[in-house]
């Protein structure tokens, strides 16, 4: 019986991998234990290997192709065998043609002959004819159907297009080349215009509303890494005894601290470097004397890190990811602060090297900006501890008999009790919060 | 076949002997005393003096090419210089008779010939006659040069050959005061002034292209006589054979009018100096042992053989004094066997592996300038001092010519950077000549309205359809061959230069009854058959074209090409700008293309002719195109290869209004022609494909809705793409269609101009539909091997605009399209 082979899913985040190199080709006979293909994630190269014998009897993606996890990538299986219900769905591009009447002198735009595509293209292949005519009606081709060779735009798919409707005033075209949506025109000659562009929202709402018969919600799968989250989150949540401890310090050394490089930036060049980057800093000063906070509690022992492996917590298009500042504690302020950024952009571009994705002794996460005064930060176990940096908010304090307001930033560590009692993570926090309110004398240590 | 000529069994069929005369050798022999009633004191000096310049001049080469100096002055000549230092007495011999009306053409060695006839011409000519030919010659340029600075001041002869050595030495040193602007070099200088006609790099070339001069001044009675200059291995050439056999064809004197049947007045001289580069023609690569031999297999004149010693310049010019003297009286041609042997290497690179240093020391012993020296003092006609302060005189000469050609502020390049054009521009004379020879009046037969065929043309239909729109049958209707006939007929009635001849033109017709009818109108020596030798036919025409006529030669299919591609390729295409426009080529060539005969006869070469840059290439298919285009090349100066399809003879007009009118008009060489229009396709075809293109349209348009523009090319070269652009422009689709095989087509050529002007208003690249890489099959298979309605159709479908409803029935896929290029068809 043919058996399919999938795209493994490789890690917690992977959505799809790339198929870097075949090893067997179809009609191949293949053995257990044989490579069938290489493919890559965005962290590592993996083989594939056979897990059954027989003839490698389709392969539906080539190299260079980006397959989905657990798309079917091929099928092993004895000759003869047929593999059609193991095509991935997506893959058939063989849409069955249109049957053609005879057509007698039709114009060459013929609207049987060409269509609209419902949705935009990202990649659209025309003829510069098709696109000089395109731009001169201002269709966007995006939404052409191909009907020259090889599904080329060609010209007459833009005449159907534009008198599909959807040509758009230039103004009206400028902004809404970043959506995929399609919209009716009412300006002259039926062109799209920049009011149009705000219908289609009220209008798919009303769509939805009426096809859904007043169901007003509707069912999205979840993507891979937000499944990989969600397993995450409660499998910490579920296997550790976690627990937060709230409290807060008087930033005022460290706001003034933050104003003086600021004021210097020309001169110092270090003006980028922002309240947290001091918190990681302290964070990674005040560590190491806390060694079952710099450690990951696994099943049946304490695995103590010799240096601070800081994770630094980076909210990304494709959800939350946390890279890890190595050796932080050997790395001067300015260091802390020049790589976090770097981290922090390539996990944003999606570039980020998978190794700096692992590794991390502790993590530092940051609501602050939003205006979190206190919050519960999950584990991102098995590390034993967790920071969560907060807002700023004015308290007062009575000095010398009178009542002053000072800045007081709060902060929030959240520590698994299996491997750290209350008191030391308490007394972590203590430190920390000397360090940050005399952090002139920390610099100097 | 000229039915005047019995071939009677009863004759032909007895027994007998072909019996030969002896065959002199070296048979020379007088003494400088016995001369003594034919030379002067002067004239004798004179030999030895014109001997001693190409010695000096040879020297200098060779110092320069091998030292980079001469007598202090360096200079390198990155150039090629194939010396006949040894040949001096040879090339002294032969010219001292002749003059501006005899002509020599020569080889890559004669640098000693161009001298030695300049020489002879400049003693002969008078002082004005000398003064004009320099001072008009590209306005005086070269002339300038040398001006004033003559030794002797005042004295125009000794300035003259300042002149002739400068002239020749910027040529070979590539300086546009040069005899050819540069563009000849030391393989092609010439001066045609002094009747010094084009030295030819490919060994033999100049045989055909002489035979054709004496063709021309036979035919036109013109005076001088004509000598081709090859050496002894050009004899292994078919050319070369080819030439003496048309040069001497009986037709010549049993069947041309009274005033041109006598012998042409060729000398076909071979200067054997035993080698052909390394090869030793005797013992070696020939069989003919003395090459004289030769003349005796050619015609039963033995072409008047005789071998002479060129190392003795007196015996040179006895034998051309008594081979003058047949060529006046009885006609040629005549062979020279002139033994002669060349002291350095083929060139400067030569290793001289072939021959031992014995050999070449005892030729130095006889070296012809110490020996004639020598009889000339032994003889008392005068001392070895004079000699001495000759070659003093000489060398002192040669120095200053050296400056002044090596001075780039009087003898500067062609400066392409300032004048980008400069070469470009000779490329073609694009002149418009009605007759090449004004005031003659043309030799015919009959006044043209006598004329059996025009009269039978008069009947006949000038437009394809009738009034209600019906084809005019066959029978009827004026054809395409008509049209190039009309074309032919006229220019013979107007210019008195033009001959036309080729395989089977006369009584025959031509092959394909263009010229049917032409016979009666023509003389024969106007109108002829030729022997079956393309390179003869091809390379006469060049000849007789340079020497100031007009010629219409046919190779009957263009396969035949093959066969003359010298003389097309090399000779034809190239002479005008070679001779920096000095010379004019109206030469047209007129090739059909096959139907019917498989693989050898069914080829369209168009564009291995219009690869080779100087050939204009036109491809008419319509009788109003035909007679147009033929008679625009007829006017013209330039060499046409005009193709013929003989599918389409027979085509009636079906697209001029009015049909082909009656008188004279020309349709332009280069540009192209919309035969239907339309807008949303574009269909440009070359040759007789268009017809097909034409019934592609139709079913297009019928079927498909899909309007198309069909253009006719009608010309290769030149081509005008203005009206093709604004085709596509205005319909962003272009297949473009002929019977040439794909690869390497000429359309491939103009599909990439297109592209790259017409690029923002494409709608698909330009499709290129052309014959298959195979050879052509029999006729049975033509249509899976021409392009054909169904292909075009096809073509559009797959690679342009998907038809609805369409099924093709020809593979035009990507996939194919590489997978055919992979296996090289």
């Amino acid at each position: 019986m043919a058996t399919p082979v999938i795209m493994p899913r490789q890690g917690q985040s992977v959505e799809s991998c790339i198929i870097a190199k075949w090893h067997k080709q179809k009609g191949d006979q293949v053995n257990v234990g044989d490579q069938l293909f290489t493919y890559e994630t965005d962290k590592a190269t993996f083989d594939e290997e056979a897990t059954v014998a027989g003839i490698l009897l389709d392969v539906f993606f080539e190299e260079g192709d980006d397959v989905e996890c657990l798309l079917n990538v091929c099928v092993i299986g004895e000759a003869g065998e047929d593999t059609s219900a193991f095509r991935p769905a997506g893959d058939d591009d063989a849409a069955p043609a249109e049957a053609a009447a005879p057509i007698a002198a039709a114009p060459i735009a013929e609207a049987t002959v060409a269509k609209v595509s419902d949705t935009a293209k990202e990649n659209v292949f025309i003829s510069p004819r098709a696109k000089n005519h395109a731009e001169k009606l201002g269709v966007d081709v995006r939404f052409a159907e191909g009907t020259g060779p090889n599904g080329r735009v060609i010209e007459r798919d833009v005449e159907a297009l534009a008198q599909s409707g959807a040509a758009f005033t230039k103004a009206a075209q400028a902004e809404a080349a970043g959506s995929t949506d399609k919209f009716e025109g009412t300006g002259i000659g039926g062109r799209v215009t920049t009011g149009d562009l705000k219908k289609p929202v009220a209008a798919a709402v009303a769509e939805a509303m009426s096809a859904q018969e007043g169901v007003a919600y509707t069912d999205t799968p979840l993507t891979n890494i937000r499944k990989v989250i969600s397993k995450s989150m409660h499998n910490s949540l579920s296997t550790t005894a976690q627990l937060t401890l709230n409290t807060s310090f008087d930033a005022t050394e460290i706001m003034a601290y933050r104003k003086k490089l600021k004021a210097n930036s020309e001169k110092l060049g270090l003006g980028n470097i922002t309240l947290n980057d001091i918190v990681l800093y302290a964070v990674s000063r005040t560590l190491l004397a806390h060694e079952d906070l710099n450690a990951h509690m696994l099943d049946d022992k304490m695995r103590r890190f010799s240096h601070v492996n800081l994770g630094v917590a980076v909210d990304t298009p494709r959800g939350l990811m946390v890279p890890t500042i190595f050796c932080s504690e050997l790395k001067s302020l300015a260091e802390i602060s020049a790589e976090t950024k770097e981290l922090a952009g390539a996990c944003q571009g999606g570039t980020i090297s998978p190794d700096l994705l692992t590794g991390g002794s502790f993590t530092v996460t940051n609501l602050g900006s939003f205006g979190i005064e206190s919050f519960t930060p999950v584990l991102n176990a098995p590390q034993t501890g967790i920071l969560g940096v907060d807002t700023i908010v004015q308290r007062a304090k009575e000095v010398d008999g009178e009542i002053k307001f000072y800045p007081a930033m709060g902060l929030s560590l959240t520590f698994d009790h299996r491997a750290v009692d209350g008191a030391p993570a308490a007394k972590f926090l203590q430190d920390l919060k000397t360090n940050l309110e005399n952090f002139s004398v920390l610099l100097a240590k | 076949m000229p039915k005047s000529q019995f071939m009677d069994p009863d004759v032909l069929r007895q027994p007998g002997f072909v019996e030969f005369q002896p065959i002199p050798v070296n048979q020379y022999n007088k003494t400088i005393k016995e001369e003594s009633a034919n030379f002067s004191k002067d004239d004798f000096l004179r030999i030895y003096r014109d001997m001693a310049i190409i010695r000096e001049f040879e020297q200098m080469l060779l110092d320069i090419k091998t030292k980079s100096e001469y007598q202090g002055i360096s200079y390198n000549n990155p150039g090629p210089a194939h010396l006949s230092l040894g040949q001096e007495a040879s090339a002294v011999g032969q010219a001292y008779l002749l003059d501006k009306n005899d002509y020599i053409f020569g080889s890559h060695r004669s640098h000693g010939e161009i001298l030695a006839k300049g020489l002879s011409c400049i003693h002969k000519l008078d002082d004005k006659e000398l003064l004009t030919d320099m001072e008009t010659f590209f306005d005086g340029a070269t002339y300038r040069v040398v001006e004033g600075k003559e030794k002797d001041k005042g004295n125009v002869k000794d300035l003259a050959i300042d002149f002739l050595l400068y002239g020749a030495l910027a040529e070979i040193f590539a300086r546009e005061t040069g005899f050819n602007k540069g563009l000849g070099g030391s393989m092609h200088a010439f001066f045609t002034p002094f009747g010094i006609y084009p030295n030819n790099a490919i060994v033999g070339g100049s045989a055909t292209i002489a035979m054709g001069s004496s063709m021309f001044k036979r035919i036109n009675g013109k005076p001088g006589i004509v000598v081709s200059n090859v050496g002894d291995a050009s004899m292994g050439r078919g050319p070369v054979w080819e030439a003496l056999n048309m040069g001497s064809m009986d037709q010549i004197t049993q069947l041309w009018e009274e005033g041109h049947n006598k012998g042409l007045p060729i000398i076909f001289n071979f200067f054997n100096n035993l080698y052909g580069m390394g090869g030793q023609t005797v013992g070696e690569t020939m069989a003919y042992n003395i090459l004289a031999r030769v003349g005796a297999g050619v015609s039963p004149t033995q072409l008047h053989a005789e071998r002479v010693d060129g190392y003795n310049p007196l015996a040179v010019i006895d034998a051309m004094r008594r081979k003058i003297d047949i060529l006046n009286n009885q006609g040629g041609p005549v062979l020279m066997d002139t033994l002669t042997y060349r002291m350095t290497g083929h060139s400067p690179s030569d290793a001289m592996t072939y021959r031992t240093k014995e050999e070449v020391e005892k030729w130095a012993e006889h070296d012809v300038l110490v020996n004639f020296e020598k009889k000339l003092v032994d003889a008392k006609v005068a001392k070895a001092d004079d000699f001495a302060a000759m070659r003093e005189d000489i060398r002192e000469r040669m120095i200053k010519i050296v400056k002044l050609a090596i001075d780039d502020t009087v003898s500067p390049r062609m400066d392409l950077s300032k004048n980008p054009n400069v070469i470009a521009d000779l490329m073609f004379s694009n002149q418009k000549i009605k007759s090449m020879e004004e005031g003659r009046t043309p030799d015919v037969l009959m006044p043209k309205e006598e004329n059996p065929r025009v009269q039978k043309i008069a009947k006949k239909e000038r437009f394809g359809f009738d009034k209600n729109g019906k084809p005019v049958s066959k029978n009827k209707v004026y054809q395409l061959r008509d049209g190039l006939f009309e074309a032919i007929i006229d220019k013979f009635y107007e210019d008195p230069t033009l001959v036309a001849y080729g395989e089977d033109n006369r009584d025959w017709g031509g092959a394909y009854a263009v010229y049917q009818g032409l016979t009666e109108s023509l003389p024969y020596h106007r109108f002829f058959n030729a022997p079956i030798s393309e390179s003869a036919i091809a390379g006469s025409a060049v000849g007789y074209a340079m020497s100031g006529g007009r010629v219409i030669a046919e190779i009957m299919y263009c396969d035949f090409i093959g066969c003359c591609g010298d003389e097309i390729f090399n000779q034809l295409a190239k002479w005008q700008s070679m001779s920096a426009g000095v010379l004019k080529m109206p030469v047209i060539i007129r090739v059909s293309v096959g139907s019917k005969y498989g693989a050898q006869h069914s080829q369209d070469w168009t564009s291995m002719c219009a690869h080779v840059p100087g050939l204009k290439v036109a491809f008419p298919v319509t009788p109003y195109d035909a007679k147009g285009i033929m008679n625009s090349a007829l006017n013209g100066t330039d060499p046409v290869v005009i193709f013929e399809s003989q599918r389409i003879y027979d085509v009636g007009e079906q697209f001029h209004e009015g049909g082909v009118p009656e008188g004279y008009y020309e349709v332009e060489i280069g540009e192209p022609d919309v035969k239907k229009e339309g807008k949303d396709l574009t269909i440009l075809t070359i040759g007789a494909t268009l017809y097909r293109a034409l019934d592609a349209a139709k079913e297009l348009e019928e079927k498909y809705g899909i309007s198309c523009e069909v253009i006719d090319a009608r010309s290769i070269v030149p081509f005008n793409y203005e009206k093709v652009l604004e085709s596509v422009k205005k319909t962003g689709r272009i297949v473009l269609a002929s019977d040439a095989c794909t690869r390497g087509s000429a359309l491939n050529t103009i599909a990439q101009n297109i592209t790259e002007m017409a690029f923002d208003y494409l709608d698909a690249p330009p499709v290129v539909v052309g014959a298959q890489n195979w050879i052509t099959p029999c006729y049975e298979l033509d249509a899976d091997f021409f392009p054909q309605k169904d292909w075009i159709i096809d073509a559009v479908h797959e690679k342009i605009l998907p038809l609805p409803g369409y099924v093709a029935t020809h593979n035009f896929t990507e996939t194919e399209q590489i997978r055919k290029n992979k296996m090289g068809v």
